[in-house]
């Protein structure tokens, strides 16, 4: 296999709603300013994966066709990935694979994601039209009628988890809230920067036992774009080439009752331990310096820390109450503010935390920059409780 | 738009949408006032559906028990004896056909949340239960909502078993769970 680097990086703004711009209107945002960052054109770009979840979110089936017209890539190959909240990991899998293999020298990988043009006349918002579009991923025959959300399929393996291990507890949940938010005040791309108080999470209104309000990521728009590219050509293009020196990804039974306990994500400690196998990584606390997790829910972020061996299994809410996984603490967790405070733009959160940790290797992240980054993890999770997993461990030079 | 114009729009979408005319002149009436800019992004309402005459396939069994018997069926590998419930025509592990078993219709939750948020077709019912249910005689989970008068009461192990509707349709709504007393 050949080394792939990411020679080019872009997003917009992650928000609540892009009233202004449709789906490929913010793909070409994204992608225009990827290629910018790499200094080439698309005429240089040999292929395309887009990571587009929810074709309710789009309203439109294939939207990736769309999207590869409208940024002029007619002729040039694509595939795009659908995997939930791993669309973004995925899609990075993909075209990674496509330049290692040596297929392609240079892949445009993007996600874009819209959601709040669906809407509930009822109540006049689009929180619970957005839920019944994410509900049709459910299993249609025997899930989908029970009327559960995404968040219930997490917070039934939340509370088996606290059931075992007598953790994360609602204060260790609030404080991941608190950092998260905390987080996202110096992230310019950010949705919902905020200063938080513990107590402030814990009396936030009750989604699904056991996430308040602030335990959940919102509901995003957005597009996030990286060029990857071989050696030879990256060497060509940038001086500050970024590698993706670990891919892990795992998939579990969608049907969490064919599992053989939903307290802990097989898939994920699975994409982990060959990411790090990969990059030579054995102990990942130490030899990380920061990593963009999949925090869709703050009690989530916390068997994060356990499925990605920060900690022992069950231990995952000592990592907070330490500090460890604050910006000032030994392994930075989330300092984009993760889909918590930077938002989850499905397909495009991903490719957004890759972003954010290729911003802190080059020394580009501003006031939030973590000092001295030469290495990084991305987790990127999808499907009901946490059917996909990819993880990738990037590296810079030296 | 003028006056009647509008009147005949809200009408027509309506009628095309099956939206409540109180509803579209809540979400409309600026834009249809006339004072948004030409340039301002403009949101219409739109809607996406698909009949469908949905096969069961190798489950159809389970469904018509149903509807027609009132008793639930799990799938039961001839070679390693696991239970599927919800049922499988064939085994993830064996590859082998699964066969049918009566079950007895009680079973203990193995994990359950309270639900005050979802999805637009739920919300009237919101807070639900929902749960895992591992059925006596399954070897698997079963999701599920719950009926409950007091939610204080469930916990992880309550017993509880299966509870048919009088007018069944052949879905797994036809029966619903209630904890034992």
């Amino acid at each position: 296999m050949r080394n792939v680097a990411i020679v080019g990086i872009g997003t917009t703004k992650f928000k609540v709603r892009w009233a202004d711009k449709t789906y490929f209107e913010l793909a070409y945002e994204a992608a225009k300013l990827a290629m910018e960052d790499a200094g080439i054109g698309k005429d240089r770009i040999d292929c395309a994966v887009y990571g587009i979840y929810n074709d309710f979110f789009q309203r439109q089936y294939q939207p990736d066709a769309f999207v590869h017209d409208y940024l002029g890539l007619g002729l040039k190959p694509m595939v795009r990935v659908n995997s939930g909240g791993a669309t973004g990991g995925s899609a990075l899998r993909i075209g990674y694979a496509e330049v290692a293999s040596g297929l392609y020298d240079v892949c445009l990988v993007l996600g874009v994601e819209k959601c709040a043009d669906c809407f509930n006349y009822e109540s006049g918002v689009a929180t619970p039209e957005v839920l019944r579009a994410i509900l049709y991923t459910a299993d249609m025959t025997y899930d989908n009628p029970a009327g559960r959300t995404a968040a219930s399929g997490f917070a039934l393996a939340v509370l088996a988890h606290r059931e075992k291990y007598g953790n994360p507890t609602e204060e260790q949940m609030a404080k991941v809230s608190v950092k998260n938010h905390l987080n996202a005040t110096k992230n310019p791309i950010a949705q919902s920067p905020m200063i938080l108080t513990v107590d402030d999470v814990m009396k936030s209104r009750k989604i699904v036992e056991p996430f308040k309000f602030y335990d959940n990521c919102l509901y995003t728009e957005g597009s996030s774009a990286v060029i990857l590219a071989s050696e030879k050509v990256a060497r060509q293009i940038t001086d500050k080439p970024v590698w993706i020196s670990g891919v892990g990804a795992s998939t579990d039974y969608v049907m969490p009752g064919n599992r053989p306990n939903i307290y802990t994500f097989e898939a994920s400690r699975i994409a982990a331990k060959k990411a790090y196998e990969m990059a030579g990584i054995k102990n990942p606390l130490l030899e990380l310096d920061l990593a963009e997790l999949h925090d869709a829910f703050t009690g989530t972020e916390i068997m994060a820390y356990e499925d990605c061996f920060f900690c022992e299994e069950g231990q995952g809410g000592r990592l907070i109450d330490e500090g460890v996984v604050m910006p000032d603490g030994k392994l930075p967790v989330n300092l984009s503010g993760g889909l918590i405070g930077c938002g989850h733009a499905v397909g495009a959160t991903g490719i957004m935390q890759t972003y954010e940790v290729a911003l802190h290797l080059r020394g580009e992240a501003g006031e939030r920059q973590q000092k001295n980054a030469r290495r990084g993890l991305v987790q990127s999770i999808g499907g009901t409780l946490c059917t996909w997993t990819v993880c990738l461990v990037l590296e810079r030079e030296g | 738009m003028i006056e009647q114009e509008r009147e005949k729009w809200y009408e027509d979408q309506a009628s095309k949408f099956g939206i409540p005319i109180p509803y579209l002149k809540r979400a409309y009436e600026k834009e249809l006032s006339g004072e948004i800019p030409m340039d301002a992004p403009l949101e219409v309402p739109d809607k996406m559906d698909i009949y469908f005459k949905y096969s069961y396939g190798g489950q159809s069994r389970f469904f018509r028990e149903l509807r027609e018997n009132k008793r639930i069926y799990g799938a039961k590998c001839p070679e390693c004896g696991k239970v599927y419930c919800p049922p499988r025509s064939h085994c993830h592990n064996c590859y082998r056909e699964t066969e049918w078993i009566p079950l007895e219709g009680t079973g203990a939750i193995v994990a359950y949340t309270v639900q005050y948020q979802t999805t637009s077709a739920f919300i009237k019912k919101t807070p639900f239960i929902c749960a895992y249910v591992k059925l006596d005689g399954s070897d698997f989970l079963m999701m599920t909502n719950m009926e409950v008068d007091d939610v204080s009461k469930i916990c992880v192990g309550t017993r509880v078993r299966a509870v048919f509707r009088d007018v069944r349709h052949g879905t797994i709504t036809d029966f619903y769970f209630r904890a034992v007393e």
